[in-house]
């Protein structure tokens, strides 16, 4: 393992840092990384506040040619700062999204209309929340109640799908929308119990709560491995989590086998098409779309499996844009102290796409597609929805009503 | 999952990578580009060096001996090549201006000059005739860039300092792409009523446009502009970097980035397959053809240990000039280290010799021979070899 001892100054990390970029207040990774942690002692207190302007977003670690762990090793320094000082109050609202959008889906119509009032966008100014971005709606028919298995049975292809958070709560249509794709191209699906991957609790700096969801999470997950299943996810933080986080950072023993096992959907959609050949046709989307990359993806280094997925369809022209982060990073620009720099880098990002004069955009990620569709008032879309209006057309084109895809 | 099959891999995202990469997209191959991590280019001043050592660069070249990568790709291809990086760069919205038979000069942070071949339109006029006069913006705070030192070589120049509220290149060139903080900035400007005929500043003028805003600055002053390359965190390099990639996206290229390739499937003398270590699990990538472009000791393409030097993926043989006590001269900068030299040995196709592998070629600074740092001549070398060994791996393919 590469450490920040292996840091040879080159700056190649500086110049891929978002907040850097905007927030003069943020020395940067290569400073808040490995040159600050040469003086970081266990048992010493942290002193180094701003290390909590980093966003997690990872663009540094993908850049650093030399391997250097860098967003990891400013990770460790938050969540001692935070072990080490107590964080206010919108930090541990946020480390708690879970129980949190349980409670607001569980009322969803109430929920929403609280948070869109004028007088609850006061309080949350007070409490530290960030106000001109709408807050995210809930949903009554949650991923946890809609149907939890579909899909051939006897499939050699089993799948067990991860959610998370916000296509559980918050867009559960989509959800939907993925698990009859995939049962459509020949895979057995199952939507088991699951929580918060853990994400939020760690930029929010509460190792502890992290570290509860991820054990719940695991038992489950692996259960399921033993079993043959792959583990998907649509959301690409959620996937880093499983992926990066669960053995690296949060040390869970079955880390390593979760990892090793999970995929992108889009990762076993291509391999659907690629090499088990399912029998489905593209029909024709004339659209013009944007593709943001959510910094998670671009961290995974899998490529961009969706992106593979859409040269598929005729007539789109879909454009990859991976040099931008959208600036809402999870819970990150909702706090007060972020917001300037999640609108500078939120219109930054805007006007990339804008510049494209597309008719929508999409990304694998719903807190950019939250923040950039506010920015730029174009549809903002999950690379699903796309896939799934072209199968839908190419199946009726095929004959009609002889086989619905998906 | 064994996922996609290319026609072409390339392993190695700097100019060589990237410039192999968009001649088999333009053949109308099937190409993935995997890199570790961003390139040298980044921290480079975006200039293009084909042979600075010299100031006629095609008549150095000619000079040199036949085993040089150069001689090997020979001058129609140089040129042709040079040409082809003109036109990505339009196509780009990153405009470069040049001639690859002819040097330049630019002008350096200490007020010296430099040759070069290429630049980006930003540059183009630094090559400033005897006599005339200068004056120099800098900003406030901002590290490394000392106008003194220019002016004190410059006869007629002069400076003035502007407060762009940051004091980071990064910071200050995200700023003027915001187009409030230009028309502040110009405002300024105009009040200094600068009688010169030139102005230069530090390279900062955006991340994305650079030229647009060179040109509104001209026309509001009426005085010619250009840009002086700083220290890295280099803001020209960066977006050298990042307009070639965005061709790369627009051709379809995909890109695997931020991982190493760790490993390598051979059957017999092909190569079928490398593992990239993405997080959490390998991944493989296979394809008909890879392309080594993995630089030279900086990006770790190279690795000198005690006794010799290695390549890193494939674990090609090494040319390295005589025992570890003659890779060196005390003498930094003064050229003519013998461990310049070091690389991998191809053929006229670009195939690494000795390798024992068929569908294998490499291009860049991984090459041997290639006295990089004496010769001058980094990103020319690049684009060179990078655009001759596609064209190989296109006939293999074909
Ligand atoms: C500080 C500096 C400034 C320079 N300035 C200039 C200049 O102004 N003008 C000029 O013309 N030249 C300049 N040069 C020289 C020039 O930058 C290089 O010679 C040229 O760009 C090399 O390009 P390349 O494609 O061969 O390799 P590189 O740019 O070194 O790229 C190699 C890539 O391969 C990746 N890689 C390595 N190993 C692996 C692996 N195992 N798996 C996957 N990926 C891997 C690396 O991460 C890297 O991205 C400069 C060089 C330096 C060091
Ligand atoms: S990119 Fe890597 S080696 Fe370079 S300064 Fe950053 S951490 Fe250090
Ligand atoms: S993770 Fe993102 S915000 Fe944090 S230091 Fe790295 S690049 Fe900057």
């Amino acid at each position: 393992m590469t450490t920040f001892e292996h840091c040879v100054r080159c700056t190649l990390c500086v110049e891929n840092c978002p907040v850097f970029k905007v927030n003069p207040a943020f020395p940067g990774p290569k400073q808040a990384g490995p040159d600050a942690q040469r003086f970081r002692l266990d048992g010493e207190r942290s002193v180094d506040d701003w290390v909590k302007l980093c966003c997690q977003c990872q663009r540094c670690q993908v850049a650093c040619p030399y391997g250097v762990n860098v967003s990891e090793i400013i990770l460790k320094a938050q969540l001692k700062y935070s072990h080490e000082h107590m964080s206010p109050f919108t930090a541990h609202l946020f480390a708690n999204t879970y129980h949190l959008g349980k409670l607001a889906s569980l009322v969803a119509p109430v929920t929403n209309a609280v948070t869109s009032s004028g007088a609850a966008r006061k309080v949350m100014g007070v409490l530290g929340l960030a106000t001109n971005l709408p807050m995210p709606e809930y949903r009554f028919l949650t991923l946890n109640r809609g149907r939890r298995r579909k899909g051939k049975r006897r499939s050699s292809r089993k799948v067990v799908f991860f959610h998370g958070c916000y296509l559980g709560f918050n867009r559960p249509d989509i959800g939907r929308g993925i698990r009859d794709l995939l049962a459509g191209l020949g895979c057995r699906v199952v939507i088991p119990k699951q929580t918060c991957c853990g994400l939020p609790a760690l930029g929010n700096g509460d190792l502890e709560i992290a570290k509860k969801f991820a054990r719940k999470n695991a038992r489950v997950l692996v259960d399921y491995i033993d079993r043959g299943y792959q583990v998907v996810y649509a959301c690409t933080s959620c996937g880093l989590t499983l992926a990066h986080d669960y053995p690296e950072v949060l040390e869970l023993p079955e880390g390593r086998k979760i990892a090793e096992n999970t995929y992108n959907v889009h990762e076993v959609i291509l391999d659907l098409l690629e090499n088990d050949a399912a029998d489905v046709e593209f029909g024709e989307v004339n659209r013009n779309i944007a593709y943001h990359i959510p910094c998670h993806l671009k961290a995974l280094g899998i490529g961009y499996p969706a992106a593979g997925v859409l040269e598929k369809i005729p007539g789109l022209k879909t454009t990859v844009l991976d040099d931008n982060c959208c600036g809402l990073a999870g819970s990150y620009g909702f706090k007060k102290k972020n917001q300037q720099t999640a609108e500078k880098l939120g219109v930054a990002a805007a006007s990339a796409i804008k510049a494209l004069e597309p008719d929508a955009l999409i990304s694998d990620c719903g807190a950019c597609r939250m923040q950039l569709g506010h920015y730029t008032g174009l549809p903002a879309l999950d690379p699903s929805e796309i896939i799934i209006a072209s199968l839908e057309k190419g199946a009726s084109k095929k004959s009609k009503g002889k086989r619905r895809i998906p | 999952m064994s996922a996609y099959e290319y026609d072409a891999v390339v392993i190695g995202g700097g100019v060589s990578g990237i410039m192999a990469s968009l001649t088999l997209a333009s053949g109308g191959f099937k190409t993935a580009l995997i890199s570790r991590g961003d390139p040298v280019c980044c921290l480079s001043t975006g200039c293009i060096d084909v042979f600075s050592h010299s100031d006629e660069p095609l008549g150095g070249i000619r000079a040199l001996l036949p085993d040089h990568p150069y001689s090997l790709v020979g001058e129609k291809g140089i040129v042709d090549a040079l040409c082809f990086f003109l036109e990505i760069m339009d196509e780009a919205g990153l405009p470069y201006e040049g001639d690859p038979g002819r040097n330049r000069k630019i002008l350096t942070p200490i007020g010296s000059t430099k040759n070069t071949c290429l630049v980006p339109q930003t540059m183009a006029h630094a090559d400033m005739s005897p006599g005339e006069y200068l004056h120099v913006i800098s900003f406030q705070g901002i590290k490394d860039f000392f106008p003194s030192y220019i002016t004190s070589r410059h006869r007629n120049s002069t400076y003035s300092v502007y407060d762009a509220g940051v004091p980071t290149t990064l910071g200050i060139a995200a700023r003027f792409d915001d187009a409030s903080f230009l028309d502040a900035f110009i405002t300024w400007l105009r009040g200094l009523e600068i009688p010169h005929d030139r102005v230069a500043l530090p390279a900062v003028l955006g991340t994305i446009d650079p030229a647009s805003v060179m040109e509104k600055i001209s026309q509001a002053i009426g005085r010619k502009i250009f840009e002086i390359p700083t220290l890295p965190p280099s803001i020209p390099g960066l977006r050298l970097f990042r307009a070639m990639k965005r061709v790369m996206q627009k051709r379809g290229i995909h890109l695997y980035w931020g991982k190493d390739v760790t490993s390598v499937e051979r059957q017999g003398r092909t190569v079928e397959a490398v593992t990239l270590a993405t997080t959490g699990r390998a991944k493989r990538v296979q394809g008909r053809v890879f392309v080594l472009a993995t630089g030279s000791f900086v990006s770790g393409g190279l690795f000198a240990g005690r006794e010799s030097v290695r390549e890193s993926v494939f674990d090609l043989p090494v040319t390295v000039p005589g025992e570890r006590k003659d890779w060196f001269n005390t003498d930094f900068f003064s050229g003519g280290h013998g461990i310049e030299r070091a690389g991998v040995r191809v053929d006229r196709a670009f195939r690494p010799v000795e390798s024992m592998i068929d569908n294998l070629f490499a291009c860049g600074s991984i090459l041997a021979e290639c006295e990089i740092m004496s010769l001058q001549c980094g990103h020319g070398l690049a684009i060179a070899t990078g655009v001759a060994a596609a064209k190989s791996c296109a006939q293999e393919l074909s």
